[in-house]
C-alpha cells in the first residue's frame, strides 16, 4: 500500500467530514476566482463596448450619465440638444465625422436608438463593424415622410422573436405609430446587440412634440476630429457654450474604472479573511482527524510504519482536500462568473464568461500548497505519536 | 568556528558603507541618462512650415521623457492618449487649449495602471518620434511617442513656452 492509497482510504473513511471540508475549500477559492473573473469581465465589457468616436457631445449635465445612455444604454437619456448642434458640427473644420443620435423609449426592455447611415458606416479607423444577418438598414428618409423601418441589434431579434415584416410598438400612444423589421444585425459584442434602430425622421414622426418643433431635437451628436490634436480645443468649444457639454468617453470610463478599483481592493481584503477561514478549517478538520486517529497510527507503527510514512500519510490527505476543492473551485468559480455574466448581460454590460486567466493555474498550486501546509502541524503531531501511550488499554 | 567564518567587524563595515555609497549610484544610473523634453521645447521647435529642427530629430528613436496631462482620445486601456501641456478638463480656465505643437501622441504596449485624473501630471517615457505622420486608426501627428510607459510625476510644473530658460538636454 502506497502513501496515497492509505491517505484516499482515510479520506473515504470519513466521506462526511472530507467532502464538507473539500466542499468549503472549493466555495472559498470559487468566491476568489468569480470575483476576478467578474471584475475583469466587466472592465473588459467596457473596454470592449467602447465606442470608437472620440467625443460625446450632449446636453449640460453628468458626463457619465451621457456615456452610459447613449453608449452602453445603461442610464436614462439626458435632456435634448438642437439638430443644429449636429449641424454646427458637420459643418466644424475641426470634425471629420459627426454622427446624431436619438434615444427613446424602449421595447420589452431593448432601447429605441436613432441615428443615420453614418452610425452602420465602416471606416479605416473604427474598430466595429455592422453587418446583417437578415435584410437590410433601414432608409435614410426625409423628415416629411419617416418611415418607420427598424433594424434590431442580435440580442433584440433572438429576445423579442421579431422577424424581417413584422410590426411592432409599445405602449398605446405608439399604436398609430408602428415599427416594421426591415434588418436583423449580426452580433457586435457591446450594447448595439440589445438596440432598436431606426431613422431620425422616424423617431422625430412617433412623437407629437418632436413633430411641432422647428428646430428638431437630439440626444448626443458622436464626433470624430480629423486631427486628435483638434480634440482638446473641440473639448473646451462645446464646454464653455451655454447648452452643450462634450465628454470624452475614455475618460468616463477611466474615472468608472478607478471607482472599481476602489471596490476591488475592499474585495481583495475580504478574499484573504476568506482564504483564511478556509485554511482555518482545513487546520481544524486534520487536527480532530489526527487526534481521532491516534491508536491507529500508534498501531501503524508498531508494525513497522516509519515516522516519515506517518507524516506523508497526513500531508497527502492535505494536498488531496486541497486540489479536489481546488479544482471544484474553479470550476465553480467560472460557472458562477458564467452566470453573472449573463445577468450582467440583461442590464446593458457584455462580458466574457468564458475568459480563463493565465493565473489559474498558479491559483491552483496555491491552494494545494497552502492546503497542505495547513496540514503541517497535525502531520507533525501524527509524526510524533509514542506508541506506547496511545496503545495503552483505554479502560 | 562560528567566529572563524564571520568576517571581521571592520570588514562588515567598509562592505555595508560601499553598498550605502555604491548601490544608489548602480540603481539610478539608468533614469539618469533618459532626457525630459518639455512642451516648450517641442513648440520652439517647429518651423513655419511644420518641419522640426534638427536639434529635435536628434531624439529621435531615442527614450525621452516628457510630462503633462492626459488626454484618454483613444481606448480606455489607454494603449493610445494624447499627452498635452494643459489639462482636458480645465473648462473654465484662462488656458487657451493646445494645438499639434502641444500635443503628444502616445502609444503603449504593455497594460497602463494608473490612477487616472484629467487634472494630475503625469510622465511618461519612451521612444520618441519628430516628424509629420499620418496614421490610419489615429489621424496626422507631429510628435509621437511609443513603447511608452506610464508614471505619475508628483509635484512636476509645466512650463509655458518662452518660460523655460534653460536649454535642452543633451540628446
Amino acid at each position: 500500500m502506497t502513501i496515497l492509497t492509505v491517505a484516499l482510504k482515510y479520506l473515504r473513511g470519513r466521506l462526511v467530514a472530507s467532502t464538507l471540508t473539500a466542499v468549503s475549500i472549493a466555495l472559498g477559492v470559487s468566491l476568489v476566482v468569480a470575483s476576478v473573473l467578474l471584475a475583469r469581465g466587466i472592465k473588459e465589457g467596457f473596454i470592449a463596448g467602447a465606442t470608437d468616436y472620440n467625443l460625446v457631445v450632449g446636453a449640460k449635465g453628468s458626463p457619465t450619465q451621457l456615456v452610459l445612455s447613449v453608449v452602453f444604454r445603461m442610464d436614462l437619456a439626458t435632456p435634448n440638444i438642437g439638430y443644429t448642434t449636429y449641424r454646427d458640427l458637420q459643418e466644424d473644420p475641426r470634425v471629420e465625422k459627426a454622427v446624431p443620435i436619438g434615444i427613446g423609449d424602449a421595447y420589452r426592455g431593448f432601447r429605441y436608438v436613432a441615428t443615420d447611415s453614418a452610425y452602420f458606416a465602416s471606416l479605416p479607423w473604427r474598430r466595429k463593424t455592422f453587418a446583417l444577418a437578415a435584410g437590410r438598414f433601414f432608409a435614410d428618409d426625409p423628415p416629411s415622410d419617416p418611415t418607420y423601418e427598424a433594424l434590431l441589434g442580435a440580442e433584440a431579434a433572438r429576445s423579442t422573436g421579431l422577424q424581417i415584416g413584422d410590426r411592432f410598438y409599445e405602449g398605446e400612444e405608439m399604436a398609430e405609430y408602428p415599427l416594421t423589421v426591415v434588418g436583423i444585425l449580426r452580433p457586435t459584442q457591446s450594447a448595439d446587440d440589445r438596440a432598436i434602430f431606426f431613422s431620425l425622421s422616424s423617431y422625430w414622426g412617433m412623437n407629437e412634440v418632436a413633430r411641432a418643433m422647428a428646430v428638431k431635437p437630439l440626444t448626443a451628436v458622436l464626433v470624430r476630429p480629423k486631427r486628435m490634436s483638434d480634440l482638446p480645443s473641440l473639448h473646451r468649444t462645446l464646454n464653455v457654450a451655454a447648452e452643450t457639454q462634450a465628454v470624452l468617453p475614455s475618460g468616463v470610463l477611466l474615472t468608472i474604472f478607478n471607482m472599481l478599483a476602489v471596490a476591488e481592493d475592499v474585495l481583495k481584503v475580504i478574499l484573504v479573511i476568506v482564504g483564511v477561514i478556509v485554511l482555518l478549517y482545513v487546520f481544524v478538520s486534520m487536527y480532530s482527524a489526527t487526534m481521532e486517529r491516534r491508536r491507529e497510527i500508534a498501531t501503524m507503527r508498531a508494525l513497522g510504519a516509519r515516522r516519515a510514512t506517518v507524516l506523508g500519510i497526513v500531508l497527502t490527505e492535505s494536498a488531496a482536500l486541497a486540489t479536489m476543492g481546488g479544482v471544484g473551485g474553479i470550476v465553480g468559480g467560472h460557472a458562477v462568473a458564467y452566470l453573472a455574466g449573463s445577468l450582467l448581460g440583461s442590464s446593458g454590460l457584455v462580458t466574457n464568461p468564458f475568459f480563463f486567466d493565465v493565473a489559474e493555474p498558479a491559483v491552483l498550486a496555491s491552494v494545494v500548497l497552502l492546503g497542505t501546509l495547513a496540514g503541517l502541524l497535525p502531520a507533525v503531531l501524527a509524526y510524533r505519536t509514542e506508541v506506547a501511550e496511545n496503545l495503552a488499554p483505554l479502560s | 568556528m562560528r567566529r572563524c567564518l564571520s568576517l571581521p567587524r571592520v570588514t562588515r563595515r567598509l562592505v555595508a558603507g560601499l553598498l550605502i555609497t555604491v548601490a544608489p549610484t548602480v540603481l539610478f544610473a539608468g533614469t539618469e541618462e533618459i532626457p525630459l523634453l518639455t512642451f516648450a521645447q517641442l513648440v520652439d521647435s517647429i518651423r513655419a512650415d511644420l518641419e522640426v529642427t534638427e536639434k529635435i530629430k536628434s531624439y529621435r528613436g531615442k527614450e525621452v521623457a516628457i510630462q503633462g496631462f492626459i488626454v484618454p482620445a483613444g481606448p480606455p486601456d489607454l494603449s493610445f492618449f494624447l499627452l498635452s501641456r494643459v489639462s482636458a478638463l480645465g473648462n473654465y480656465c484662462c488656458e487657451a487649449p493646445v494645438g499639434q505643437d502641444e500635443t503628444v501622441y502616445v502609444s503603449t504596449e504593455k497594460p497602463v495602471n494608473i490612477t487616472y485624473d484629467p487634472l494630475r501630471i503625469f510622465k511618461i517615457v519612451g521612444v520618441f518620434e519628430a516628424g509629420m505622420r499620418a496614421d490610419a486608426t489615429y489621424g496626422p501627428s507631429l510628435f509621437r511617442v511609443r513603447n511608452a510607459r506610464v508614471e505619475e510625476a508628483l509635484g512636476a510644473k509645466i512650463f509655458r513656452t518662452g518660460d523655460f530658460p534653460a536649454p535642452a538636454s543633451k540628446p
